[in-house]
């Protein structure tokens, strides 16, 4: 005797709206129960749906990238057996199904909430390409008539763009035809300027399995930004080391009294403390170009952001006035900051204004990496994990604490020479164990 | 006791259309205060904007995918009127509460809103209808737009046809009749000196404006264009008040240029005094005086003077600045200073007006400055010391229109405002001020109302001053080349040259061509003479074709014109011409 099961979407939190980012069954499959059926994403996790009991998958009501909320109907089942308490049973034991401890708190997102049916497929990402705005300067020198001008306003061809064929290279009619054409067809890439060279495109299925999954939402954010910095911003990356051996030994010594506070005494607090100091002394490494590329901003201010990893992807804390707190202080900001980040509860605010960032990637390993600049600040201290060496102190080796530093640096605002002063200092500041707790310069 | 507020996006920091990624109510729902009203995503984070009291949902003004900004109204709600214990003045409590926190700071320049009744109503209103306005005005209802076109005055063509270009030419060529006349008896051709009967000649030169104001008329007819007379301001983005003899009304529109132009500017502190006149007085010829001053020695003041000196006024010029005519080369100039020194009584330049007395005798003017007369006497004073846009005069605060302090509005390339239906052309949007720039600013303007992709995308503005002789340029001068650094090069060619020159008697003038140096393309003209204002256009068209030295030197020029001076100036840059010896350049 078999029984038929409707699967619904369990009680999935505040959501609503909730895209489908993974499909791993088909009609005719068999399942376990808990086996995951499919998988959602809202803004703050990812979740899989697991079936509540054994069977086979009659009939699929969804499919990749359609909209769910609770009590969307997800598959029907044929009970392998009978279970009589079933449906009664289904979400209370999916509930506990998702996928992390992340907290779905009031925002919920959804590119667009309309209607969930099954064949809702969020094909409407794709938005018509804007033309890219006329160079006007060179508009206005092309070579050609007023009825070309015309002409190509009405298509809104950026004459600067166009080689004329006529007498002189003056650009005639069949000109811009070409040109407009020569876009549709793809010969041409609609973007002015010189555009990238192109990755190719691969037929991954071509060589084996594959599977295709959407980008989570703050990868698809941070991507374009991160690509923006590094195409627009000369990158160079220095390498240096500090000897932080001194600054473990304070840090381990401060631990009680910092736990008094309640404070967990991390590297990083250190670190940023040594990073304000380098701040001050090299202001420049606190700007910010200008709109126009022709002037440099300075901050009377330092907000500090550096990166926190959550479960989500990676996002960009700001300590307010990192260089009015003391060690203690900072360490308790870094805690709150990046505890709230896992948490995807950072306010909007919390994110914005920060002049200088450090990623500390040290908790994980590395020897050196090449940090990208959070533009439009000038510069990004990158810290891989330390480690124990031999240091020759002229007379033998000793055992010491070294801090790989790798600072990437706005080319166009900081010169090789002052780079490396930076950290050269940086180093410096992390070697002096004491200037490092920092009292609030205002007492 | 209800009471109907907007609710409007908070504080949103430094975030701009931001978009509405989820509605959490509709119209007619109940709502408590705190509640959700919709869901706000920007790059950073999603935001929940909560309402701010209870209440019902009447009217709600965003969906999703809606993308809004500080400030933008979310919905209109009706506050809750019955809550326990809630005494009558509750509600207004709510209220006001409620409008501090929801009425954030608002935008610049709030438009005004309008909500009594529109008279009429038009898809395209023009405000003004001189030559920018009635050609806009005629593009549009060509284009099949329903049209109202708004001016002050009772006949069509504002400042140009009625007192402007058109008056001032008609006097001009009276003023040219009688020195012509006048120098041929050098040449064995005697005239009796003039009679001139000044209310005659007036006649005439409102003949030929009420020729060309009357053929507006007809042509606004023959094209359905609805013509209001009064003077129009506006009362919001949507509506103009018009005031007119015949009494007020309103109009709606969709779509609006403001055409409104610029009016003589004057100096602040002189007497009330009739004798004291602008250009627009300076046209009527009320009355001749026998000696006159001129203050401003631009294009206008010079163009007057040209005529009251041919009508036999005692005419002296003064001018602020170190030269006539500001702007132009000073090789164009001198033709024009020299011929006048020895006409005028005076030219004063860098020399400055510090009082006018009005005394019975006439005019009292003191000056200063280098090379300033004492006190003089003058029978009337002509004020010329340029013109001033009418920005500050339309009301367009309440159609949120910006305008700059000096009464200009700021356009960009399709000639719209800060607010995007309304267009503004002509003197209105800045210098130059010039009825041709008007008129080709109305069509840019005209067609992007009709929906037309159409762009301000003209490269040069021809200037003419109508003096005796005249000068005309276009594009780059040479001055503004040597000031920008341009690597040019210039053809001239005296005029001296030409048989067609020396057989009017006018051997002074001079065509010259400036040419970029690497492509050899005409980047800028000037000419100097009698009827340079027409030889100039060929310069406009050349440059507007990208046209090079050898294109204009190889276009056989009929001759004996002047015109043949354009194409001999090419030659003269190219080294190909043959009617002058010009020694080789060094390349």
């Amino acid at each position: 005797m078999t029984t038929r099961q409707e699967v619904l979407v369990p009680d999935i939190g505040d959501f609503d709206a909730v895209e489908i980012v993974e499909v791993m069954v088909a009609v005719g499959d068999n399942v376990a129960a808990e086996d995951s059926l499919i998988t959602l994403e809202t803004d703050k996790a990812a979740m899989d749906v697991p079936a509540p009991i054994a069977g086979k998958v009659l009939e699929m009501s969804v499919s990749l990238g359609d909209k769910v909320s609770e009590g969307s109907l997800i598959l029907v089942l044929e009970a392998a057996e009978v279970v009589e308490a079933a449906p009664a049973e289904i979400s209370a034991t999916a509930t506990p199904a998702v996928a992390t401890g992340a907290d779905p708190v009031a925002s919920p997102v959804a590119e667009s909430s309309s209607q969930s049916g099954p064949d809702t497929k969020s094909v409407r990402t794709t938005t018509p390409t804007a033309l890219p705005p006329i160079n006007e300067a060179g508009f206005a020198i092309a070579h050609a008539s007023p009825s070309i001008r015309k002409f190509a306003r009405e298509l809104g061809v950026d004459l600067s763009r166009v080689q004329g064929s006529g007498p002189k290279q003056r650009i005639v009619p069949e000109d811009i035809k070409a040109f407009v054409k020569a876009i549709m067809t793809g010969q041409l890439a609609a973007a002015s300027g010189p555009a990238l060279p192109e990755v190719p495109v691969v037929d991954f299925a071509k060589f084996g399995a594959v599977e295709e999954k959407p980008l989570g939402r703050i990868q698809k954010i941070s991507g374009p930004r991160l690509h923006a910095s590094w195409v627009n911003l000369p990158h160079v990356t220095q390498n240096d080391e500090a000897d932080i051996t001194d600054m473990e030994a304070q840090r381990q010594a401060l631990k009680a009294r910092a736990a008094e506070k309640g404070v967990k005494l991390t590297p990083l607090a250190f670190a940023i403390r040594a990073c304000v100091q380098a701040l001050e002394e090299f202001p420049v490494f606190n700007t910010s170009m200008g709109p126009d590329n022709k002037t440099l901003i300075w901050k009377q201010y330092t907000h500090i952001g550096f990166a926190a990893d959550t479960p989500n992807g990676l996002v960009v804390p700001v300590i307010r006035d990192a260089d009015k707190k003391d060690v203690f202080e900072l360490a308790a900001a870094l805690a709150d900051l990046s505890g709230r980040a896992r948490e995807g509860k950072l306010k909007v605010e919390e994110m914005q204004g920060g002049t200088f960032t450090v990623s500390s990637l040290g908790g994980i390993g590395g020897t050196a990496f090449t940090p990208i600049i959070n533009a439009p600040e000038v510069a990004i201290l990158g810290m891989p994990r330390s480690k124990m060496q031999p240091v020759w102190n002229g007379e033998e080796f000793v055992p010491r604490l070294i801090q790989p530093l790798c600072l990437s640096y706005d080319h166009r605002v900081i010169d090789g020479a002052t780079g490396v002063r930076f950290t050269t200092y940086l180093a410096a500041r992390l070697g002096d164990a004491e200037g490092l707790i920092g009292r609030r310069r205002d007492d | 006791m209800t009471d109907v507020i907007e609710v409007k996006v908070p504080d949103i920091g430094d975030f701009t259309d931001v978009e509405v990624i989820e509605v959490h109510v509709k119209a007619g729902d109940e709502v408590a205060a705190e509640d959700s009203l919709i869901t706000l995503e920007t790059e950073k984070a999603a935001m929940d904007v909560p309402v701010p009291s209870a209440g019902r949902v009447e009217e709600i003004f965003i969906s999703v995918g809606d993308k809004v900004s500080e400030g933008t109204v979310i919905i209109k709600l009706t506050a809750a009127d019955s809550t326990v214990g809630l005494d009558s003045a509750a509600p207004a409590e709510v209220n006001t509460s409620s409008q501090t926190e929801v009425d954030p700071k608002q935008v610049a320049i709030p438009p005004n809103s309008y909500t009594g009744k529109a008279d009429n109503e038009t898809s395209l209103l023009i405000l003004g209808a001189g030559p920018g306005g009635y050609t806009a005005a005629f593009r549009a209802a060509d284009l099949g737009m329903d049209v109202t076109l708004v001016e002050r005055w009772p006949s069509l063509g504002g400042v140009c046809l009625n007192v402007g270009c058109i008056p001032s030419k008609a006097l001009l060529h009276a003023a040219k009749v009688i020195e012509e006349a006048h120098e041929m008896s050098e040449f064995g051709v005697k005239f009796a000196a003039p009679e001139i009967n000044t209310i005659k000649l007036r006649d005439w030169k409102q003949s030929v404006v009420d020729r060309l104001t009357g053929g507006l008329a007809g042509l606004a007819k023959q094209r359905k264009v609805k013509v209001v007379q009064g003077t129009g301001t506006f009362l919001s983005p949507q509506h103009v008040r018009v005031e007119g003899d015949t009494g007020s009304q309103v109009i709606a529109f969709q779509q609006c240029i403001i055409a409104a132009g610029s009016e003589p500017a004057m100096i602040p502190g002189l007497p009330d005094d009739p004798r004291i006149i602008d250009s627009s007085g300076a046209l009527e010829l009320e009355d001749m005086p026998k000696r006159m001053l001129v203050i401003g020695g631009g294009i206008i003041g010079l163009e007057m003077a040209t005529v009251y000196d041919a009508l036999g006024v005692q005419v002296s010029v003064v001018e602020l600045t170190k030269t006539l005519v500001p702007g132009c080369d000073p090789d164009l100039l001198r033709p024009l200073e020299k011929r006048i020194k020895g006409r005028y009584e005076a030219i004063y330049k860098g020399v400055g007006v510090t009082g006018v007395a009005a005394e019975k005798a006439g005019l009292l003017v003191s000056f200063e400055g280098n090379g300033a007369p004492e006190p003089q006497l003058y029978d009337k004073v002509l004020v010329a010391v340029g013109r001033s846009a009418n920005g500050g005069k339309i009301g367009a605060e309440l159609a949120g229109v910006k305008v700059s302090e000096r009464g200009i509005i700021d356009v960009d390339k399709q000639q719209r405002t800060n607010v995007p239906h309304i267009f503004a052309i002509g003197d209105i949007v800045g210098q130059p001020m010039l009825a041709h720039k008007a008129t080709h600013e109305g069509k840019v303007a005209a067609e992007v109302a009709a929906g037309e992709k159409s762009y301000f995308d003209a490269r040069v503005i021809p200037g003419v001053a109508y003096t005796d002789p005249e000068i005309a340029w276009v594009g780059v001068t040479e001055t503004e080349a040597k000031a920008q650094g341009l690597d040019y090069g210039k053809g001239a060619f005296p005029w001296a040259a030409s048989g067609r020159a020396l057989s009017v008697a006018r051997d002074e003038g001079v065509t010259k061509i400036i040419f970029d140096n690497k492509t050899n393309k005409i980047i800028g003209c000037g000419i100097v003479g009698p009827n340079a204002g027409e030889l100039i256009a060929e310069a406009c068209l050349a440059i507007e074709m990208g046209c090079d030295a050898t294109d204009i030197g190889l276009t056989i020029h009929p001759h004996p014109t002047l015109s043949e001076t354009v194409g001999m100036a090419a030659e003269a840059f190219e080294g190909t011409l043959t009617d002058l010896y010009i020694p080789k350049r060094k390349k």
